[in-house]
């Protein structure tokens, strides 16, 4: 068998300051296509995890190979190379609200553009028009002139997942996409990446709150404690026992339709 | 990682000792009080019964223009008296109640396991404590070979049980009011003693205020019976050399505006790029980037600091008295420095969610800025630099005052003649202009925002 798309190696990060350990050599493989949902407490490290494959937070020990290529080891120039073809998806969007949804969707190319050219703001037509097209997937082609903080919550997610697709990305990190918004938001969303993943074949991880969310569109489930590993395996099976081991014995699942 | 745990005896030693500095920056803060009470009650002393005649003037009796420091002038041996004492009611206000410096840095007086002190511990302490601290530092030096029994802070006095550690307040119990504390007494002892001295040394005398008005009268009538014979005609009499032409009012007025805004516009165009160099959120990634930030921060703060009317005397003597160009460099200086702060704090407020995200699609370091800051902090930048034109305006008004060219220079030159109508008519422009940009740049400001 080939090696695996992503692959973790005791992956350890601690926070210098107060020594947290958010990570505890956590190592685990992920094969092209899969969705993959994380699940954990508030602060069991699933953040951390996905960033530290993109590197916007630098590992403390251990090693994340993506397609073969340990991104730890890698330069900071050789490191952007490899974060244009990892989208990214984030829990309060983090779009540049007084721009336009067009300039914050053209954003997504950055890592494409030589330097001059992005600091004149200078997009090429196919750049544009390839913009255009990925708001329309969102459903969001009438809004590409507004400004992205008039929109609402789950339109700007929307903005946030037509960004990460102008990267045209072969990996795809979610985290926690789903929490700002209300249940229905929630769902229209979570397809969007579900579409991803299907059509374009795009490996998606994503931290998810909510255990019906996640066994609805994942294709696998990992689950963090304290920044260690302690579920690994199909959405099917995690039953009650598995979800109080998880989530603490007072823990009560809630239910998103 | 490991090193927490590894039971390393000189893991603590440390932050004992940063805790023991600022416990020694706490007495001496009490002692300086101590010492400023006494020093401002022998002034007192001085300026309201002391007397000293020399060559049969007699100085100093009811005379508040004798010199604050002149109680310095000791012999010798009082000095030792004067030093003993202050040393031993700093120890007395430190062991009973909580004192000012203790209240500041965080420390109180404890027993052992921060158990209650009582009043004979504590007067105990006053006599062994200026004792036993000459033998601090082998005290010290045990405690940093040997540990410390539990329970007890450093510089722990054994005869007393006591020492004086880190103060944490009692859960569940209220604080105290501040009439009831002792570092609350002698903060309001402080601060009105202050406000009394400044009144004595400033010699402030409010009947002045009554018994020149006959004097102010005729000034106050002759400014406010403005001439305006020479709002736009020149003033044949009025001659600066730094000047080619004659000016009127109206034309040193518009010249004035203008060094305001030239002054703005070259500072801001160098303020800006300098502002993201002295944003810590975006420079403190690492060393190089802290050296340049704490430097940008630095010239922020020295430059700042330096009143633009002193940047007008450095630019007169290099430019040429009078010169308006003078005038603009200084305000350049002063604008580089003030906009140049205003900015770095506005890029250090900025949401870091939008930055992350520019970074996680294979963004630049440029193209951070240009997208993922720049955006966030144009409104603000305007609003800023419009409000600097505002102050430059006024700044440059005076400016003249010194050499730095501009209205002043007619001002001072008819308050010098003594010719208060024309002053009233240079005032009177003065304020409609200065009026008129402070509403229009407050109105703009309010769009922006």
């Amino acid at each position: 068998m080939s090696q695996p798309y992503l692959r973790f190696e005791n992956l350890t990060k601690v926070y210098e300051r107060g020594q947290v350990v958010a990570l505890k050599n956590v190592s685990f493989s992920v094969e092209k296509g899969e969705f993959l949902v994380i699940i954990g407490l508030s602060g069991s490290g699933k953040s951390t995890l996905l960033r530290c494959i993109n590197r916007l937070i630098e590992p403390s020990a251990g090693q994340i190979f993506v397609d073969g290529v340990d991104v730890t080891q890698l330069s900071s120039a050789r490191m952007r190379r490899v974060r244009r073809k990892i989208g990214m998806i984030f829990q309060h969007f983090n779009l540049i609200n007084r721009s336009t949804v067009l300039t914050n969707t053209l954003s997504g190319r950055l890592g494409y553009m030589s330097a001059w050219r992005s600091l004149l703001g200078l997009f090429t037509k196919e750049d544009k028009k390839l913009a255009i097209q990925n708001l329309a997937r969102v459903g969001l082609e009438d809004k590409a002139y507004a400004r992205a903080d008039e929109l609402s919550g789950g339109q700007q997610q929307r903005v946030g997942i037509a960004r990460a697709l102008m990267q045209n990305p072969d990996l795809l990190l979610t985290d926690e996409p789903v929490s700002a918004l209300d249940p229905a938001t929630s769902h229209s969303v979570m397809q969007y990446l579900e579409q991803m993943n299907q059509e374009d074949g795009v490996t998606v991880l994503a931290s998810l709150h909510f255990l019906s969310l996640a066994r609805r569109y994942g294709t696998r489930i990992i689950a963090l404690k304290g920044g260690e590993l302690m579920f690994d395996g199909s959405p099917s099976e995690i039953d009650e026992a598995k979800f109080k081991e998880i989530y603490g014995d007072e823990a009560e699942e809630v239910e998103v339709r | 990682m490991s090193a927490k745990n590894s039971g390393n005896r000189w893991q603590y030693a440390p932050s004992s000792f940063r805790s023991l500095w600022k416990r020694f920056l706490g007495f001496m803060l009490d002692w300086s009080i101590v010492y400023y009470f006494l020093h401002a009650s022998m002034y007192l002393y001085l300026v309201f019964w002391g007397s000293q005649t020399i060559a049969g003037w007699n100085y100093y009796k009811n005379d508040a223009y004798a010199a604050f420091f002149n109680p310095l002038r000791l012999d010798s041996w009082m000095w030792w008296l004067v030093l003993g004492g202050t040393l031993l009611l700093v120890v007395l206000l430190r062991s009973f109640g909580r004192s000012l410096g203790q209240r500041a840095f965080g420390f109180s007086l404890q027993g052992v396991e921060r158990s209650f002190v009582n009043a004979i511990q504590r007067s105990t302490r006053v006599i062994v404590f200026p004792i036993s601290i000459l033998f601090s530092p082998f005290q010290l030096l045990t405690s940093v070979i040997r540990k410390r029994p539990p329970g007890r802070g450093l510089l722990h006095d054994h005869v007393s049980g006591s020492s004086i550690r880190t103060y944490i307040h009692p859960s569940g119990l209220p604080k105290k009011r501040i009439w009831f504390t002792q570092w609350g007494w002698i903060a309001i002892a402080l601060l009105s003693l202050t406000i009394f001295l400044g009144w004595v040394i400033i010699d402030a005398n409010l009947g002045v205020l009554i018994n020149r008005t006959d004097e102010a009268r005729r000034v106050f009538m002759d400014i406010a019976t403005p001439d305006f014979s020479h709002f736009a005609v020149p003033d044949p009499v009025f001659y600066q050399r730094a000047y080619p032409q004659m000016f009127s009012i109206i034309n040193l007025m518009v010249l004035t505006v203008l060094m305001a805004l030239a002054a703005t516009l070259i500072g801001a165009f160098f303020a800006f790029p300098l502002s993201f160099l002295g944003a810590r959120n975006l420079m403190c990634q690492n060393r190089t980037g802290y050296v340049v930030y704490s430097f940008i921060r630095g010239f922020f703060n020295l430059f700042r600091s330096i009143e633009t009317l002193i940047w007008v005397i450095v630019f007169a003597v290099w430019i040429g008295y009078g010169n308006p160009f003078a005038g603009v460099m200084a305000l350049v200086i002063h604008t580089i420095a003030a906009l140049g702060k205003l900015y770095s704090e506005q890029v250090e407020s900025i949401d870091s969610g939008p930055i992350e995200a520019i970074l996680a699609t294979g963004g630049s370091r440029f193209q951070i800025i240009r997208f993922g800051v720049i955006p966030q902090i144009i409104p603000s930048f305007l609003a800023f630099t419009l409000y600097r034109w505002d102050i430059n305006v006024r700044m440059a008004t005076i400016i003249a005052l010194v050499g730095g060219g501009g209205i002043g220079d007619l001002l001072f030159y008819y308050r010098n003649q003594g010719d208060w109508s024309q002053v009233g008519a240079v005032v009177l422009a003065m304020i409609a202009v200065v009026w008129t940009l402070d509403y229009i740049s407050g109105r703009v400001r309010e769009r922006i925002a």
